[in-house]
């Protein structure tokens, strides 16, 4: 049998399991698309329950727990910020410390793992280890990607000390090389921002950066004067004066105000110039950052591979940068970078010292199994679902779904899309997905507004062909995990007339062939798809391009704003009722909204829904 | 009850030790250093 560890993030946001069987990901998941609470931060319980059934064992048959991140340490570094913020913090002092004090408080935090498993009732827990936050990233940065050695970079907001950590990868073993440590965070000044322009933290820093390429870099060098020192080698310091996250719960206050002329935009506020150009001054300014880190990793460890990890590696925009500098050969970013991916990383820590190889450097893949680690519901199940529901369908076999899903795309028809396992990870790669057709004008603003129910501002994303990938768009590389921004490629480009127009009407130029998902500075944010990791997926496209000539789908995540992704058929199928997508498949089967019978609701399901 | 203890202990223990920390250090490194060709730590070889 196999040597099983599970590993677990959690009580931060978003919570998560993982199992590793001799260092390879067999199952994973994210607690919110179980509990249906967005970024779910309380003990992952349902996402274990998934990986123990996923590989038929109970906790007898697992060798080792990891957790994510080290809970004294990370004591040792709130202690040491409450001293160093006196005597100005008293309040998130007194709100903070007695959590941390208690008996199962969160100094013991790997006592209460062991807790939260055994009450599982799946067998006897083996003993909880824990690994350092940074240690968690890298892990699941390098261990999976296909590469035998590799530099390996980890930025994000704080774990334990670490912001910043540069590694050196080889074969199963990850050396520490050098670190950056809190309160100097490349992912806490894009928070700052973040929040600054009215969006919340830890999620909200997606629609910064898509709301970047609508502003004009304006206050980037006031970034550079004031808040961020950064030497030629991509380190930084930043000017804790004009920061809040020492002294509380807010990220700025006043200092931000004088910098950036006056109060910070309100949640759900009207978006002004300013933060347009604030979200493209901090963006250039942590490109700029990254590009140099990138350099300084390939300069340290000598490799031609560099792997990411770390919740700023999801700034697809600036891993776009890194591999368009050509700094390195190729480089290879975790899908689940974020905090998610710390549950793999450190059950893949623990396997690997455990004896763990890493087999699949044989086959040029990576062991990620195109992040399709999550539940399954094969056509039996959905079958149940349906006909228990008095659900109208039609059961097809595959060529016959592909094709009339093709076709209905082509209508311009807007389609669900749920097949086969879920993605790991914050983005949807084909297998809970909402599919368009990128050739239409209106179809970005139809889908943001009658679908999502989200801000018109928000860019989609393109599925192409992996073959056909570079007939559309500059990559120079594969992008399985759509982590990768490119430009589209000339021979798609139009002559846009641009003069006069700024802000969101810039939305309304039509740039390339594929309109809904080119963005206003031309970048697109591509998903690669292969035969391998997702067949039927890549059927559809191959169908979608012989019905149109055109390789590429808009895709987007089978979810409306504020929820988790769908898990279940009942998820998928109540999404597909409130919205105005046309069509749904799941598995085998073709649902059409005509055929459906009404739909009715005791309350408005939008209330309940919290904005993201 | 909990508090007063809290009020106590915050300003008469870590208060002044977080700012006797800084008189001697730099505990959190808050300073800028113009003259730093970087500001990366090695890290600890465990």
């Amino acid at each position: 049998m196999s040597d099983l560890v599970l590993g677990i993030s959690a009580f931060y946001h978003d919570s998560a399991a993982a199992l590793v069987a001799d260092g390879v990901p067999v199952a994973a998941a994210q607690e919110e698309r179980f509990s249906r609470k967005r970024h779910d931060s309380s003990f992952p319980s349902q996402a274990v329950t998934y990986c123990l059934d996923e590989a038929g064992v109970s906790f007898d048959d697992i060798s080792a727990v990891a957790y994510y991140e080290d809970p004294r340490l990370k004591f040792r570094r709130v202690m040491a910020t409450f001293a160093g913020a006196a005597p100005t913090a008293f309040p998130f002092f007194r709100a903070a410390l007695p959590s941390w004090l208690s008996a199962d408080g969160k100094r013991h935090t790997d006592q209460t793992v062991r807790r939260e498993l055994q009450a599982l009732g799946r067998g006897r827990v083996p003993r909880v280890s824990v690994r350092r936050h940074h240690e968690s990233h890298a892990a699941s940065a390098f261990f999976p990607s296909p590469y035998e050695s590799a530099a390996v970079l980890c930025v994000d907001g704080v774990g334990e000390w670490a912001t910043t950590t540069l590694w050196h990868g080889r074969g199963t073993t990850l050396e520490a090389v050098a670190e950056l440590r809190f309160p100097h965070s490349l992912g806490m000044l894009y928070s700052a921002f973040t929040y600054f322009c009215g969006f919340k933290v830890d999620s909200g820093e997606y629609k910064l950066m898509g709301l970047a390429p609508y502003g004009r870099p304006r206050y980037a060098d006031l970034i550079r004067d004031t808040l961020i020192d950064v030497k030629p080698d991509g380190t930084f310091r930043l000017d804790m004066r004009f920061f809040e996250y020492l002294r509380g719960q807010t990220m700025t206050g006043r200092g931000f105000e004088r910098l950036f002329g006056g109060p910070r935009r309100m949640p759900e506020g009207q978006l002004t110039e300013r933060e347009f150009d604030l979200a493209a001054s901090v963006q250039e300014v942590t490109e700029e950052v990254m590009l140099k880190l990138a350099r300084t990793a390939r300069e340290r460890t000598g490799e031609s591979k560099l792997c990411l990890a770390g919740g700023v590696a999801l700034n697809c925009v600036a891993n776009g940068k890194i591999t368009d500098a050509g700094i390195f050969d190729e480089i290879w970013i975790q899908p689940a970078a974020g905090d998610a991916g710390g549950a793999l990383g450190a059950a893949q820590a623990v396997a690997m010292e455990r004896g763990a190889s890493r087999d699949h450097l044989g086959t040029g893949r990576d062991a990620m199994s195109g992040s399709l680690l999550g539940p399954a519901y094969d056509d039996d199940e959905i079958a149940a679902y349906l006909t228990a529901n008095g659900i109208p369908h039609r059961r097809l076999d595959d060529e016959e779904l592909v094709k009339q899903v093709a076709a209905g795309l082509a209508d311009g028809k807007i389609v669900g899309w749920f097949q086969g396992r879920m993605e790991f990870g914050p983005r949807a790669l084909g297998a809970r997905s909402i599919l368009g057709d990128p050739r239409d004008p209106a179809m970005q603003s139809a889908m943001n507004l009658k679908i999502k129910f989200r801000e018109s501002f928000r860019p989609f994303a393109p599925a192409v062909l992996a073959e056909d990938a570079k007939d559309y768009f500059d990559l120079r590389q594969e992008s399985p995990y759509m982590l990768l921004v490119a430009r589209v490629a000339a021979a798609q480009q139009l002559e846009a007339p641009e003069s006069g127009v700024s802000g969101l009407d810039l939305l309304r130029v039509r740039r390339s062939t594929i309109p809904a998902v080119t963005h206003v500075d031309y970048s697109a944010r591509v998903q690669t798809v292969d035969e391998h990791s997702n067949p039927r997926y890549h059927h559809l496209l191959g169908a979608f391009k012989a019905r149109t000539g055109c390789p590429v789908l808009v895709n987007t995540s089978f979810n409306v704003r504020g929820e988790p992704i769908v898990r279940t058929p009942h998820d998928a199928y109540t999404c597909f009722m409130r919205t105005n997508i046309d069509m749904l498949a799941l598995g085998g089967f073709l649902l059409d909204k005509s055929e459906q019978p009404a739909w009715t609701e005791k309350s408005d399901w939008r209330e309940e829904i919290p904005l993201d | 009850m909990r508090a007063l203890l809290l009020f106590l202990f915050y300003y008469l223990v870590v208060t002044p030790a977080g700012l006797l920390a800084r008189l001697v250090r730099d505990p959190l490194s808050r300073r800028r250093n113009p003259d730093a060709a970087t500001y990366w730590i090695p890290s600890e070889k465990s």
